[in-house]
């Protein structure tokens, strides 16, 4: 090349740029020594920064190089060999959306707009909302104000990419010489090459999940120690310890007559109609050898679990609440994948859509819905049931109640919509959170308020009691949980480290954890007394809207808007399974007593029960299998267009539904 | 570009009185306008989420703004979604219904019934893992696949489609059902317990999954028992309880019930010929033909003209006996009066002509016959009749008499009543209320005055006090029947001679619509003044 033409060259580059004393410095020194100098560098016999100066001259502000170059890269992509393909058109989404923050940065609105609007629909299957997050983003000053935009610029991506395919694409991109994809590739993605065949196609789930610096976090995170074991000394351990002399005595009369006495006793709390069912399966149960034996492993396997001290200075029970809890666990239905549970379902009509949450006491007798008038209703199932059957009949009159009067508690204290409204475990008290930015709690024995709990910042989406009461934890609007007794007016620790809303909460059973879940698809857990996080789940596609942890606290489920449930491992962070099968947001999900079957209650009407005691079993087994495919779903019971709401076992595996009636709309 | 295109800008900003917004700046605004816009939808999405919705309603948004410390939008309070119309000529242009409501109507209104409160009722779900069926539940679906067929198929790849035998699992409680039901319906002993059991196949849900047993029960009993009338009728009372059930999901059986239903219609003998009234088994089922066309025509496209077809084959086949022609006449008039005007009253006169010989007293000797043959005869006039009323009730511009002067008339509709009419009426008990008052025993001799009376005028108007029970005029003798027959042989002579005259001024009137006109002087023709009591009384009206 000519030495004239490259000045020439990089004098309009300078120019371009505005450099202006930059050129005129240039100029001034190509009088001087008339170009002597500058000949003296090679560099016109260098064929790379040849190219790379005239690109730069070329057009470094033409916005159309963005789509020529992308749409190259993505023919090539797609075209490429079925297996490396999946690994390279992994790298496409990353590309496509700094392509486009790239054009709206620079200020072209329109060319991004069209540049977006014709590749979107390669990544909306898995990318959409996140799609439609950025399809808003129209002018450079957006990008910086966007959380998300701003952690997806700054932030690098972590692409797992084998040998092979990674030297696929440099030599493509050298070839073709895109600079800008290469720019862009460079900038934006972090290879992780290893050696090897490519993976198979399925199990990329972590690979596309985009969620700014975390992945490099998350990992450092999950390394730490957790203690998932239950606590030392907890009432399932004292009824093993009796068990033994109680499972023997079974078949005798003392089982039968105790069991009926306490059942009579029972029945005044849950509704009549229940009672009877309990006798009928208990008796199955005393029937069928197999549940035997089930119930023998499972004790079996839970004696072999691991024990944990508490962190936190539990309550003391009080005696009579613990022999009633004994006595709920000793008289508890084995479930199984053969021994389905019953359901009753709780429904809530002429709610005007105003109902917002629900929920149900451990022993099904209370039900209670936080409603978007600010109101907060208790009903009293066993009340109803024994003036009920009558009142069944005729709908009209059902609502009113004996005497004309309301046969539920109104609870009225909060100033906005009340997004949760939960039970202790005794049943004794309400903890309710709301718009308002307050979390109350409410006596059931008193029918008042108690306290009034400051200090969130905005919306409380949710509130929940932990196992053993007292404590209990909320999570925010303000991107915070917090952890709170219910004898102070300060929250005791504040967990911060998610980037959007938390919107459900959940306590791991030794009440040494809590689980969060959010807006920003991830599922965190927090250790309660560092108020650290100690894992971060990454998988979900949406927001996560339900969390619910094993009994034996080893395995946590999680339900989002897509109707995904995943089934999490505490230790390892990883997923066990997907769980597909709803179609709507999952709103509830519900462990059964000895974690052999989880129930998930969905927007789309209807109620799930999976079986996920193989898995819990027969990991290492499978382990050397590969990840078969062992959690299945076992039922769906579909409900009267009525999504449900809010799941619960009782302590003697009942499952207790609840969900407001939605009229179709025709 | 955007959503939001500068001239909404513009817009707005007029609005809100700025006057001088610069087209650059509204340009500018635009994008940024939809930025917040997003953004506050994608903060109502949450809320609605959070408000375990998947509908978004204004209030969603009212939170957004809330959470985002903006003012809410007023007046838009609504506690369902909203209902959006679309803009006409344009693709993704909605907007809201809102009306203008004067402030006096609201005012004078009464008061809205106060919304119900809230309440919770509890129901099972499901009792160890089967759900019952009782109403609080949604129905099930009648056969259900094993869940892990699908799985076997997934893994085995297309090469093999393991297919195992479809389960059909009926609860015990279910099977008792049928079977009770089976019995009463086969028994006949308790028409009142029987007539409860309708009642509950009509309303009950969680019956679907029996609807191929009732449909086979009901096939199989048609096909043995067309000697007994009882049997046949009960059959028919089940089904049309059956398709009366809003919980049954029955048009994938209805292939396997038609053949039974058309038995019933058109058989050559149901039941003994001389004891039952077998004449009423057939009205009953042409109304349930009539009732499946209705609901089910414009689902099943050739459900209704595989029926006509069946229908006219049994009236035009001269070698069938007249109790099918009846039953096929009967079938098609209840499919509405166009199949009437196009398939019945095109062969009406040639169909009569075959028909005379039977009618005549004096040719036809066997009485079962000429009672049968004036049977079909009935059901023919009454087939015209309707269709003409259909037809006439059309024009209505045509001024009508004050309801006076009918009344005035009544008095001697009783006796009006032409004698011979009575064999067309008195077998229909599903026919619209003026034809009851027909079916009084009208007095032996016939005053021709009152054939140009106001009498049958009533048509339109249901008269209670004149719907005697019909048994009393039930001529089951045929002595009855040829005792009349013999009367009307010389009436219809005297009507013939009387429609000439009548003819002219009928055209006359009904010029404006030539078709119906002409039919009808074709009708008068060949029934005589039997007709006019189907012609609306405005209409007839002219007359006087």
């Amino acid at each position: 090349m000519d030495p004239e033409q490259v000045d020439e060259f990089v004098m309009g580059y300078l120019k371009k740029k505005g450099f202006n004393s930059a050129a005129k410095h240039l100029q001034e020194s190509l009088h001087n020594n008339n170009g002597s100098t500058f000949s003296s560098i090679d560099y016109h016999n260098d064929p790379e920064l040849n190219k790379l100066i005239r690109s730069f001259s070329q057009s470094e502000n033409d916005p159309s190089r963005y789509r020529e170059g992308y749409s190259k890269l993505r023919s090539w992509g797609y075209n490429s060999l079925d297996l490396y393909k999946h690994e390279l058109v992994r790298v496409m989404y990353p590309v496509f959306i700094h392509c486009y923050m790239d054009l709206v940065g620079k200020g072209h609105t329109q060319e991004a707009r069209s540049f977006f609007n014709s590749f979107r629909k390669d990544h909306e299957m898995v990318h959409l909302r996140d799609l439609q997050k950025l399809g808003g983003v129209l002018a450079p000053s957006h990008l910086q104000e966007m959380e998300f935009a701003r952690s997806l610029r700054q932030s690098k991506i972590n692409i797992k990419i084998c040998q092979y395919s990674y030297d696929l694409l440099l030599q493509y991109l050298h070839r073709t010489e895109s600079t800008l994809m290469l720019g862009i590739i460079n900038e934006h993605i972090n290879f992780q090459v290893y050696s090897g065949q490519p993976n198979s196609a399925s199990d990329d789930i972590e690979a596309v999940t985009i969620v700014g610096s975390f992945h490099e976090t998350a990992d450092h995170v999950n390394q730490k120690e957790i203690h998932w074991g239950l606590l030392e000394d907890s009432l399932e351990d004292r009824l093993e310890k009796t068990g033994g002399l109680l499972s023997d005595s079974e078949k005798g009369q003392g089982e039968s007559k105790a069991g009926d006495m306490d059942d009579s006793k029972k029945r005044s709390a849950e509704i009549g109609k229940q009672g009877s069912s309990i006798k009928k399966l208990k008796k199955d149960k005393a029937g069928t050898a197999t549940t035997k034996v089930a119930r023998q492993e499972t004790s079996t396997v839970l004696s072999s679990m691991p024990r944990v001290k508490p962190e936190l200075a539990m309550p003391v029970m009080s005696a009579d609440v613990e022999e009633s809890i004994l006595e709920d666990l000793r008289n508890r239905v084995q479930l199984s994948s053969i021994a389905m549970p019953s359901v009753s379902f709780y429904t809530f009509v002429n709610t005007h859509n105003g109902l917002n949450s629900s929920s149900i006491s451990h022993d099904g007798s209370l039900v209670a819905g936080g409603f978007s008038d600010s109101s907060i209703k208790v009903w009293d199932m066993a009340k109803i049931g024994q003036a009920g059957s009558c009142a069944l009949q005729d709908e009209n009159n059902q609502t009113v109640g004996l005497n004309g009067r309301r046969n539920y508690t109104l609870l009225v204290g909060h100033s906005g919509p009340v997004y949760s409204a939960t039970f202790s475990p005794p049943g004794d008290y309400v903890l309710s959170s709301s718009a308002d930015t307050t979390i109350r709690l409410w006596s059931t024995k008193l029918n008042a308020n108690l306290v009034c709990y400051k200090g969130h910042n905005h919306t409380v989406w949710d509130a929940q009691f932990s196992p053993f009461g007292h404590y209990f934890a909320s999570c925010s609007h303000d991107r915070t949980a917090r952890i709170w007794s219910m004898d102070r007016m300060q929250p005791l620790r504040m967990m911060a480290g998610h980037l959007s809303d938390v919107d459900c909460v959940q306590w791991h059973p030794n009440c040494n954890y809590i689980a969060t879940g959010s807006s920003d698809k991830t599922v965190r857990l927090w250790d309660v007394q560092t108020g650290e996080c100690v894992r971060i789940f990454i998988g979900h596609r949406s927001m996560v809207l339900s969390l619910a942890m094993s009994p034996d606290g080893r395995y946590m489920a999680s339900g989002d808007e897509d109707g995904t449930i995943m089934m999490w491992d505490l230790s390892t962070a990883r997923c066990i399974t997907p769980l597909m099968g709803h179609n709507s947001c999952v709103w509830t999900l519900s462990y059964s007593g000895e974690g052999s079957l989880l129930a998930s209650g969905s927007a789309d009407c209807t109620v799930k029960l999976w079986d996920v005691s193989s898995s819990t079993k027969l990991t290492k087994a499978e382990e050397k299998n590969g990840n078969s495919n062992r959690l299945r779903s076992l039922r769906t019971f579909p409900t009267k267009s009525t999504p449900v709401h809010a799941l619960r076992f009782s302590r003697r595996n009942l499952l207790f539904a609840a969900g407001a009636i939605s009229k179709p709309s025709s | 570009m955007g959503i939001v295109p500068k001239e909404t800008i513009e817009v707005t900003a007029q609005s809100i009185g700025i006057t001088n917004l610069s087209p650059e700046a509204a340009l500018m605004l635009a994008p940024d306008v939809e930025y917040r816009v997003r953004e506050i939808m994608q903060e109502a999405i949450k809320c609605m989420r959070h408000s375990k919705r998947t509908t978004l309603t204004a209030s969603d948004v009212d939170g957004a703004l809330n959470l985002r410390s903006l003012e809410p939008s007023y007046g838009f309070a609504s506690g369902g979604p909203f209902r959006f119309r679309k803009a006409i000529g344009h693709q993704d242009l909605f907007y809201t219904d809102d009306r203008e409501v004067d402030f006096k109507d609201v005012i004078e209104s009464p008061l809205p019934k106060a919304p119900l409160d809230a309440g919770v009722v509890c129901h099972w779900l499901a009792i160890e893992g089967v759900q019952p069926a009782i109403p609080e539940n949604a129905t099930l679906e009648v056969i259900r696949a094993p869940a892990d067929n699908k799985i076997y198929e997934h893994k085995d790849g297309p090469l093999i489609d393991v297919r195992l035998p479809v389960k059909h699992v009926l609860s015990r409680e279910l099977q008792l059902y049928f079977q009770k039901i089976a019995e009463l319906t086969v028994s006949k002993s308790s028409p009142a317990l029987f007539k409860k059991a309708l009642v509950s196949l009509a309303s009950d849900s969680g019956l679907h999954p029996l609807v191929p047993y009732f449909t086979n029960f009901i096939a199989d009993e048609v096909s043995r028992g067309l000697n007994d009338f009882l049997l046949l009728f009960n059959l028919m009372h089940v089904v049309r309880s059956l398709l009366q059930n809003p919980h049954i999901h029955i048009e994938p059986y209805l292939h396997q019930l038609m053949p039974s239903i058309v038995t019933c219609l058109v058989s050559r003998k149901l039941g003994n010929r001389f004891a039952d009234n077998h004449w009423e088994l057939r009205d009953f089922t042409a109304n349930l033909v009539s009732l499946i066309c209705k609901r089910f025509g414009n689902t099943c496209i050739t459900l209704q003209s595989r029926l006509t077809k069946t229908l006219v084959n049994a009236f035009l086949d001269p070698k069938k006996a007249l109790t099918q022609h009846y039953g096929a006449i009967q079938g098609l008039s209840a499919l509405g009066h166009t199949v009437v005007r196009l398939l019945i009253l095109s062969n009406l006169e040639p169909y009569l002509s075959l028909l005379e010989p039977e009618l005549d007293a004096e040719k036809q000797k066997n009485q079962m016959k000429s009672y049968e043959a004036w049977r079909v005869y009935g059901a023919l006039l009454r087939a015209a009749g309707l269709c003409i009323h259909d037809r006439l009730k059309v024009f209505p511009n045509l001024p009508s008499p004050s309801p006076s002067f009918l009344h005035k008339g009544k008095g001697k509709i009783i006796n009006a009543e032409p004698r011979k009419r009575k064999l067309s009426a008195d077998s229909s008990e599903n026919q619209p209320p003026h034809k009851r008052l027909i079916t009084t025993d009208g007095p032996d001799v016939l005053r021709p005055q009152d054939r140009t009376g106001p009498a049958p005028m009533h048509v339109d108007k249901p008269i209670g006090n004149y719907n005697l029970p019909q048994n009393s005029a039930q001529p089951s003798s045929s002595e009855q029947a040829s005792d009349g027959e013999s009367r009307n042989g010389k009436e219809k002579e005297r009507g013939k001679s009387r429609a000439i005259s009548m003819k002219a001024i009928l055209g006359q009137i009904w010029k404006d619509d030539l078709d119906s006109g002409r039919l009808l002087v074709k009708l008068q023709q060949l029934y005589g003044d039997r007709i006019l009591p189907f012609i609306p009384s405005t209409e007839m009206s002219v007359f006087l």
